[in-house]
């Protein structure tokens, strides 16, 4: 096992260069810059952009870009007063030691910008899973357990609805409800806020606060996953509980609730872990339309943000992480799955 | 499953519970109620508070809150003193000028009770520090004719003296206006540099609010700056700028009176917001950003006029029968619910109103009549027309061309970009509609940007100058010098000499003589319709009627004069 996942970890280095090659290629060459027009300025004056893109090292041809990128160049002397004389040694140290740059938009730090993100994107998106989870596995069992009931097919057509039903709609839909229509009845304010983390002015940390601004972005995102997990968990439920095992346990006389937690479940949940280990990157990319429209101050946003922008070192940090998430999660699905069915040895 | 029925009512209960909880803990204490508290909703964070720097609009409002420039324009177009005792003219002697040599220096007094929020006093001394910081060729930026500065002389703590090395009608606002602030010299780091220096998002403040907290993407809260040098304002305690970014919601927000301000309402949340008797709306006397369509006078994919011309567009009166066949009153009241106001000059904004442009009218038969004139008929009878002894293509060359407009617009443009190829649809003329970013349309030549490579045929999309003097807009969008790709955004590649000779005559002093240059300039864009203006979008900002004194304003961000804001 160990080595196997020390060889994974190579391979994952291996991937995560080329990537790192790929992304950077990708997002300088796409069309538009991020020179071209800036919030009210339709255009930049020439003058301006030529500053700019020796503050931003867009002045270098695409390769040492790159590698001022990823080793950055503070090995090398640059010419940062624009005279084509070399001054000084550079200020990068390139993203292999940290430096991930600063954002062209705001000239703050990248890491600084998504730590001050990242965390408020985790807390949403952490909690979305965990009450999909919540309400998924218990519609998924009996469904399951109950296949073609009025419950199954009720939860069918609203799965298939929660699947159908577009995130900013439903958000929109939302906000009109509990926000613009119900009231609360003892102090006539709105039932629920429009958006963001807490009220702006609560003092210090405020349980009730938080949770309240928690309930619509979380159903919100929460519904779609909710029908994909359940319907996932129902069909590999019916798959399970169809073997000969589970009759056999039947056949031993235990008790139904013992037949199906122990015996189904443990089996049925195995396929779903390995779901979940693969959408864990969601948590680092946010989901951007419930972010845009619960004005959440998280990673969805910033990143759409710096896409309109073409803010290079903000989209580059963030899919290179993300990618990183991804292959990460993809090694951990598989290490979890090895360690819940006993019959499966990587070698 | 009777376990999990029960644990879901508990939940439900909790939430229920707790949500009740929460909005009663969020009432008000009495103490608070008596603060004049507002809340102004905007979709995106401002990347700092230096506009120069990425000039979102964003980056104004919250500027405009805690800093002062040397001067700043009223809506009306009337440039006032900030930290300046007063404007220096020629007439009160603060301008001395030597026409022959072209050069110019302006001496400025300023005011001695302003100071930062640290008791530190505002001085020369700040105003000399933020030129420096601005012209450092590393760490530096760039804003309009500073390149015109030699340098600035100090003459005592409160007065200084700019010398230019030409004569530059602008001075007034150079260093003012909704783009400029001056910085303190005590408090920024000169070593982190203009561009990125931290006093750009933790600023000292010597305008009426002080930056209290800001949480990036969610809000920014402001109080009343004690230490403001006009004396009893601001009237208001605390502002908070919540980030929202869907517009819908900000309608919400400010219908149920949890926004009082909201930056740049759209036309249609405008005509939502219309029946609503606590909201208002002081639209700008005029507007800035002018609808336009561009007509690439060089061939699709060129750069060069005379060399390759358009086959289509480089005759004059195509392009005068396009601007007679577009019916702008429709696109305004349809697209624009009746808020766009028809344009059809440069010069349309005070102080330089050129009235000797006549309103060109929509006539279809006229537009039809000047087409056939430049010998584009439709032969065949395919409802397209193709070039029957014109000037500019080769015989059956058929009229069909690209139109492109910008995607982060919206709705109302793409429709009006559809509306328009439809009207020139029915005379013969086939367009066939790209949306694009604006990013990819506007990029310099070397990022593959579509109008410095002369990749298109006709563009519609908005631009207009911010503050009062259109010299350097005219310059960068007509001028000979701005035709060259990634020069300038002279994409139509247009060039007039007589045009060129009255641009540089408007590098005087003397404003009957600008004026009169300007209006001159005005006539010859008319007459050679390198591109057509259409209408103005409107620049507003709805707000609650409790919250007296806001006015829009084209000449800079609604925030302008917070100063006097009050809550009724």
């Amino acid at each position: 096992m160990t080595t196997y996942i020390v060889r994974r970890l190579i391979q994952t280095a291996g991937l995560l260069v080329l990537l790192s090659i790929l992304l950077f290629a990708l997002v300088n060459l796409a069309p538009g810059g991020p020179l071209s027009g800036q919030g009210q300025s339709r255009h930049v004056d020439p003058t301006k952009v030529e500053l700019l893109k020796r503050q931003f090292g867009l002045d270098k041809p695409l390769p040492t870009q790159y590698l001022i990128w990823l080793i950055g160049n503070d090995w090398m002397r640059v010419d940062k007063n624009g005279d084509g004389i070399l001054d000084s040694y550079g200020t990068r140290q390139g993203i292999l030691r940290g430096d991930f740059g600063f954002s062209f938009r705001s000239r703050q730090p990248v890491l600084t910008e998504i730590g001050q993100r990242l965390p408020n994107t985790i807390y949403l998106t952490v909690i979305t899973m965990l009450v999909a989870v919540l309400i998924a596995i218990p519609i998924g069992i009996i469904s399951a357990i109950r296949q073609y009931s009025t419950f199954d097919i009720t939860v069918t057509t609203f799965s298939f609805a929660g699947q159908a039903i577009p995130e900013f709609w439903l958000g929109l839909i939302l906000i009109l409800i509990f926000y613009a229509w119900l009231k609360n009845p003892f102090t006539g304010e709105p039932l629920l806020p429009p958006g963001g983390m807490t009220s702006v002015n609560s003092i210090g940390f405020d349980l009730g606060d938080r949770i309240i601004h928690l309930i619509l972005p979380v159903l919100t995102g929460a519904l779609g996953w909710v029908a994909w997990y359940s319907r996932f968990l129902r069909s590999s439920m019916l798959d399970v509980i169809h073997q000969d095992y589970i009759r056999t346990a039947r056949a031993k006389g235990l008790p139904n609730w013992k037949v199906l937690y122990k015996h189904a479940l443990r089996n049925a949940l195995v396929p779903l872990v390995t779901l979940l280990a693969l959408d864990l990157p969601y948590i680092f990319g946010g989901a951007i339309f419930v972010e845009i429209l619960f004005s959440w101050p998280g990673m969805g946003r910033l990143y759409y943000q710096a896409a309109l922008d073409r803010d290079y070192p903000i989209l580059l940090a963030v899919l290179i992480i993300g990618a990183s998430f991804i292959i990460l999660s993809n090694l951990l699905a598989d290490i979890v799955y090895a360690y819940l069915d006993p019959r499966i040895r990587f070698e | 499953m009777y376990r999990s029925k029960l644990l879901s009512l508990v939940f439900v209960i909790v939430l229920i519970v707790t949500s009740l909880l929460g909005c009663q803990q969020k009432a008000p204490s009495p103490a608070a109620q008596d603060q004049k508290n507002i809340t102004i909703v905007i979709p995106e964070d401002p990347p700092s508070f230096n506009p120069i720097i990425t000039d979102t609009g964003y980056d104004a409002l919250v500027m405009e809150l805690v800093l002062l420039g040397l001067s700043d324009i009223d809506p009306q177009g009337n440039i006032f003193p900030e930290l300046a005792a007063e404007l220096p003219t020629v007439e009160n002697g603060g301008v001395l000028y030597d026409e022959s040599a072209g050069t110019m220096s302006v001496t400025w007094k300023m005011r001695q009770d302003v100071q930062w929020s640290d008791g530190t006093p505002v001085t020369a001394d700040d105003v000399i520090f933020t030129y420096n910081a601005i012209v450092n060729p590393e760490t530096g930026g760039w804003i309009p004719g500073i390149d015109y500065i030699d340098s600035i002389d100090k003459i005592d703590d409160h007065t200084f003296t700019i010398n230019y090395n030409a004569i530059y009608p602008a001075y007034l606002t150079q260093f003012g206006g909704e783009q400029v602030a001056i910085w303190p010299a005590h408090y920024c780091d000169a070593t982190q540099g203009f561009a990125s220096w931290d006093c750009a998002r933790k600023p000292l403040s010597d305008g009426p609010f002080v930056l209290s907290e800001w949480v990036s993407g969610d809000h920014m809260t402001f109080t009343r700056n004690e230490k403001y040098f006009e004396k009893g304002k601001p009237a208001l305690d605390k502002i908070t700028i919540n980030i929202v970014p869907d517009q819908t919601v900000r309608k919400t927000m400010l219908i149920n009176g949890d926004a009082d301000l909201d930056m740049w309402t759209t036309e249609p949340i405008i005509a939502d917001l219309k029946g609503n008797s606590n909201i208002e709306v002081n639209p700008s006397p005029t507007n800035r950003f002018v609808m336009r369509i561009f007509f690439n006078l060089a061939a699709k994919g060129t750069t060069d006029p005379v060399a390759t011309p358009h086959p289509i567009l480089s005759d004059v009166r195509v392009r005068q029968a396009i601007r007679a066949a577009i019916d702008v009153d429709t696109i305004s009241k349809e697209f624009f619910l009746g808020y766009a106001q028809p344009d059809w000059t440069e010069f349309f904004r005070p102080p330089y109103t050129c009235a000797n442009i006549p309103r060109p009218k929509f006539d279809l038969a006229a537009a039809s009549a000047l087409l056939d004139e430049a010998g584009w008929k439709d032969t065949d009878g395919d409802g397209v027309r193709e070039c029957r002894g014109c000037k500019t293509a080769k015989e059956g060359y058929v009229m069909e061309m690209e139109f492109i407009t910008y995607s982060e617009f919206g709705e109302p443009l793409e429709l009006t970009q559809q509306f328009i190829a439809e009207q020139l649809g029915k005379l013969g003329m086939k367009l066939k509609l790209t949306v694009v970013e604006g990013s990819v349309l506007w990029a310099a030549s070397t990022d593959g940007g579509i109008e410095q490579n002369g990749n298109f045929d006709m563009d519609i999309w908005d631009d207009g100058y911010s503050g009062v003097d259109p010299t350097a807009f005219i310059e960068s969008y007509y001028s000979t010098a701005a035709a060259t790709p990634d020069a300038g955004y002279n994409f139509m590649r247009w060039t007039n000499p007589d045009f060129e000779n009255l641009l540089s005559s408007t590098y005087t002093l003397d404003e009957q003589l600008r004026k009169d240059a300007f209006c001159k300039m005005a006539a010859i864009l008319d007459k050679e319709l390198p591109e057509l203006q259409l209408f103005t979008a409107l620049n507003a900002d709805a707000h609650s009627i409790n919250l007296q004194n806001v006015q829009s304003s084209t000449n800079d961000v609604v925030t302008w004069n917070s100063a006097d804001w009050v809550l009724k």
